[in-house]
């Protein structure tokens, strides 16, 4: 008998599609760029950093837990409205890194790929993980609304759906949203554009992730979009609360229409994204390749910078020259860098959401009552601005520019730090109080009330040098990756409990008429605290470049 | 090999490239000379897809480029003069990512990927161990180049492949050229380094302002223009001698 060899098979070949799904998803959860990153830190578990958000995830779903014994649409409302958040904060943030970014044509559009091809596996990365994020989310509220209160079988399946039709409504409106930027602006404002773009919507969705609990703890008659509050149907999260009640809760002619406008808007909205306009993605990624010269109307734009710090009294406050080359720099990355302003604003805005809540719920009242410690709170809480600004803006994509510092014939970074933290002051700090104090006078009409900012206006230029002197911050210095690591957790929780007790110490000292003397002493002791800062930071010199 | 056709570059009002026509036949070292601006990026993104021409048209290795651009990316490979990678990749895995795209099955890009290691030195460990962030310019300049080269094109765009590259990796690199085109495939190579230029290519054309100013071989070209080098050519050609001057000018008056 003959032995017959087997077969030599083939090797099979990896399609191009699972290899650029494994390349994208490689990169969103490495990060795109490890420049500067020493080996030990460099990401080396994948699984780990994904179990570990996804844990993180899961943990804050449980917060679902307290509203299974409400009915199916209230259960609903809430699971997709942070849903909504997390998956918006998430794709909004990674979309414009992910969907266009300016090196990656370099290293793939001469490759036998289609525009098209590379679109839908990015999208599908997106989605891909979006739903690993929103699974981690809802599985508590998946649990309790199918096991406890109201709870049903069908509630399990029917929300899986929704869960998924949501990832794939998010991912198609923020794609909808480049595809039209890329249509109507053009190249020339495409990055600016989606820069306003992707800050705008990440801001809105912490905003609204922050918001959206409170207003669901206390307005519980405006879930009845039947009794009235026939505006709730505009909301995307509605859509799909009505998409699980229709199915599995009350199954009234409401939530049916709802469920209907979650299905048909999602349809929409994929269509235009990836059937009308792909085409326009190929374009995208070639134009972002294409060199052009910004013309004189944004050169002009961009000239009002260096010109402004010349006059008074920001030429007084920046007297000496690195300084004010400091200054312009860092307002330069704070305005136009893409990369900077997509962690700067998004950073700061979750924090300062909790001051302007405290001002309107103490609206009205004045005299030692909400009002007052509202107000003082708000002027407290202004030392994040600069302690997490410049926390934020010591990393840069181009970090490794800021040799030019090292290379000058300066001992030490103070007069860097000085530039930056005054930039910081300047284009984030000051308009903020302008916000506060505007709100806080037109919701008191009571001009008293201002004066309780003061404490918090007191501590600022404190607030403002702590991150140089203590954590060694030397603006765009540091590789972003390196942010990622980085704990500043521990000192925006110092100054908060700081801000609430200042803001309380203050609305007490008001009430009791010691306030003036507490100010008296708060300066003095601010002032000595300052100087010692400033002393310290004159004495740094450069660390050695590792 | 390649034939272009009246290509055409236009960034809203300003052309870039202007009219451009030329035909390079198989086993040819073409240098692609111009200076700063002239266009030659621009044409180099052009012929291998990653541009969209405004107007003509280009054959590479027997596909038209507007109709069939994804068969022409099949058969050129590219060396930009970024350098860019994905960082946070290590060498391995960037390089076996590329195969991958070309359709090279995993076992046959391990062999190409560890000949191309031993041309360049390179040692496995630190393909395997290392995120391309954390590699040097010249090595990472050798993994593009690696990348460009590793599904065999016919057709090889090098636009400044030297950069970062050390004095024995540059002489490697040169010979590794001349064999490739020795081989039948077509080389065109953009550089300002123009000794290098003279020595390795066979033909050199010359463009400035996105025209065409001068095509054939170096030698004859400084013969008939009696100017003794490439470089006193090309500077004659393209107004470096009044930046020679300026210069002088310049060193006689600054003060600081």
């Amino acid at each position: 008998m003959n032995s017959v060899a087997p077969p030599v098979l083939p090797e099979p070949v990896p399609t191009v599609e699972r290899t650029l799904r494994r390349l994208f998803l490689t990169l969103f959860l490495r990060g795109r760029g490890s420049r500067g990153l020493k080996k030990s830190t460099a990401p080396t578990s994948i699984a780990n950093k994904l179990a570990l958000t996804l844990l993180f995830y899961a943990l804050f779903g449980c917060m679902a837990l307290f509203f299974v014994n409400q009915d199916t649409f209230a259960l609903s409302i809430y699971l997709s409205g942070m849903t909504f958040a997390f998956l918006g904060m998430f794709v909004a943030s990674s979309a414009g890194e992910i969907l266009f970014n300016k090196e990656e044509g370099d290293i793939l559009l001469h490759r036998p790929v289609t525009p098209r091809m590379l679109l839908w596996t990015k999208v599908r990365v997106l989605v891909e993980v979006s739903l690993w994020l929103a699974g981690a989310f809802n599985l508590a509220g998946l649990v309790g609304g199918t096991f406890f209160g109201h709870g049903n079988w069908l509630f399990l399946p029917v929300h899986i759906v929704s869960v998924v039709l949501e990832a794939l409504l998010c991912t198609g409106s923020v794609v909808l949203v480049y595809q039209l930027c890329l249509r109507w602006f053009g190249r020339e404002r495409l990055d600016g554009l989606m820069t306003t773009a992707q800050v705008g919507m990440t801001i809105m969705v912490v905003l609204s992730g922050q918001i959206l609990p409170r207003v669901m703890f206390k307005l519980d008659h405006i879930l009845k979009p039947n009794e009235g509050a026939w505006w709730i149907s505009l909301l995307p999260p509605a859509w799909f609360a009505g998409f699980d009640d229709a199915f599995a809760g009350s199954g009234a002619s409401h939530s049916w229409l709802l469920a209907g406008l979650a299905v048909a808007m999602t349809a929409v909205v994929l269509w235009l994204a990836f059937g009308r306009l792909a085409g326009v993605y190929g374009a995208g990624l070639q134009a972002l390749n294409e060199s052009v010269s910004g013309g004189s109307k944004a050169a002009r734009r961009r000239r009002w910078l260096p010109a402004l710090v010349q006059l008074p009294p920001l030429c007084w406050w920046n007297r000496h020259p690195v300084a004010r080359a400091s200054f312009v720099l860092t307002s330069a990355y704070m305005l136009r860098d893409r990369d900077v302003k997509l962690r700067l604003y998004p950073g700061l805005a979750p924090m300062l959401i909790f001051p302007f809540i405290v001002i309107f719920q103490g609206r009205g009242q004045g005299g030692g009552g909400m009002g007052d410690f509202g107000v003082g709170l708000a002027g407290a809480y202004l030392g994040l601005v600069p302690l997490l600004g410049m926390g934020i803006l010591q990393y840069s994509q181009q970090w490794q520019a800021t040799d030019v510092f090292r290379s000058a014939p300066i001992t030490g970074p103070a007069q860097v730090c000085h530039g930056a933290r005054r930039a910081v002051l300047f284009f984030l700090t000051f308009p903020l109080l302008l916000v506060f104090a505007a709100l806080a006078y037109f919701l008191g009409r009571d001009w008293s009330q201002l004066e309780l900012l003061l404490p918090g206006i007191i501590v600022l230029p404190v607030y403002a040098l702590v991150p140089s002197c203590l954590d060694g911050a030397v603006p765009l210095s540091k590789p972003t990756e390196a942010a990622k690591s980085a704990g500043r957790g521990l000192w925006t929780m110092g100054v908060m409990f700081i801000s609430m007790a200042l803001g309380g110490l203050a609305a007490y000292a008001h009430h009791q008429g010691w306030f003036w003397p507490m100010m008296a002493g708060e300066f003095t002791l601010a002032l000595l605290v300052y100087v010692a800062l400033r002393h310290s930071l004159s004495l740094l010199k450069w660390e050695s470049a590792e | 090999m390649i034939s272009v056709q009246n290509l055409t570059k236009l960034f809203g009002a300003q052309t870039a490239v202007d009219n451009l026509s030329f035909d390079i036949p198989g086993g040819q070292i073409v240098g692609f000379l111009g200076p700063n601006g002239a266009g030659k990026s621009t044409t180099l993104r052009m012929l291998t897809g990653m541009l969209e021409p405004t107007a003509g048209t280009a054959n590479i290795a027997g596909f038209d480029l507007r109709q069939q651009p994804v068969d022409v990316k099949r058969h050129v490979g590219f060396v930009p003069d970024s350098g860019a990678v994905f960082e946070s990749l290590s060498g391995l895995e960037y390089l076996e990512m590329v195969a991958a795209l070309y359709g090279i099955p995993a076992k046959a890009a391990q062999a190409r990927i560890r000949q191309f290691i031993a041309f360049f030195d390179l040692s496995f460990e630190t393909l395997t161990d290392k995120l391309l962030g954390a590699y040097s310019k010249g090595m990472k300049r050798k993994v593009v180049i690696t990348s460009a080269l590793l599904h065999n094109p016919p057709v090889v765009f090098f636009d400044e492949p030297l950069d970062g590259l050390d004095a024995n990796a540059a002489v490697g690199f040169k010979a590794l050229i001349q064999t490739l085109a020795k081989e039948g495939k077509t080389i065109v190579y953009s550089s300002h380094i123009l000794d290098v230029v003279e020595r390795v290519c066979h033909r050199v054309i010359i463009i400035d302002k996105g025209k065409l100013l001068l095509d054939g071989k170096p030698d004859e070209l400084v013969a008939a223009h009696q100017s003794g080098s490439l470089e006193k050519l090309f500077t004659s050609l393209t107004g470096g001698a009044e930046l020679e001057r300026r210069a002088e000018d310049f060193a006689k008056t600054f003060r600081p």
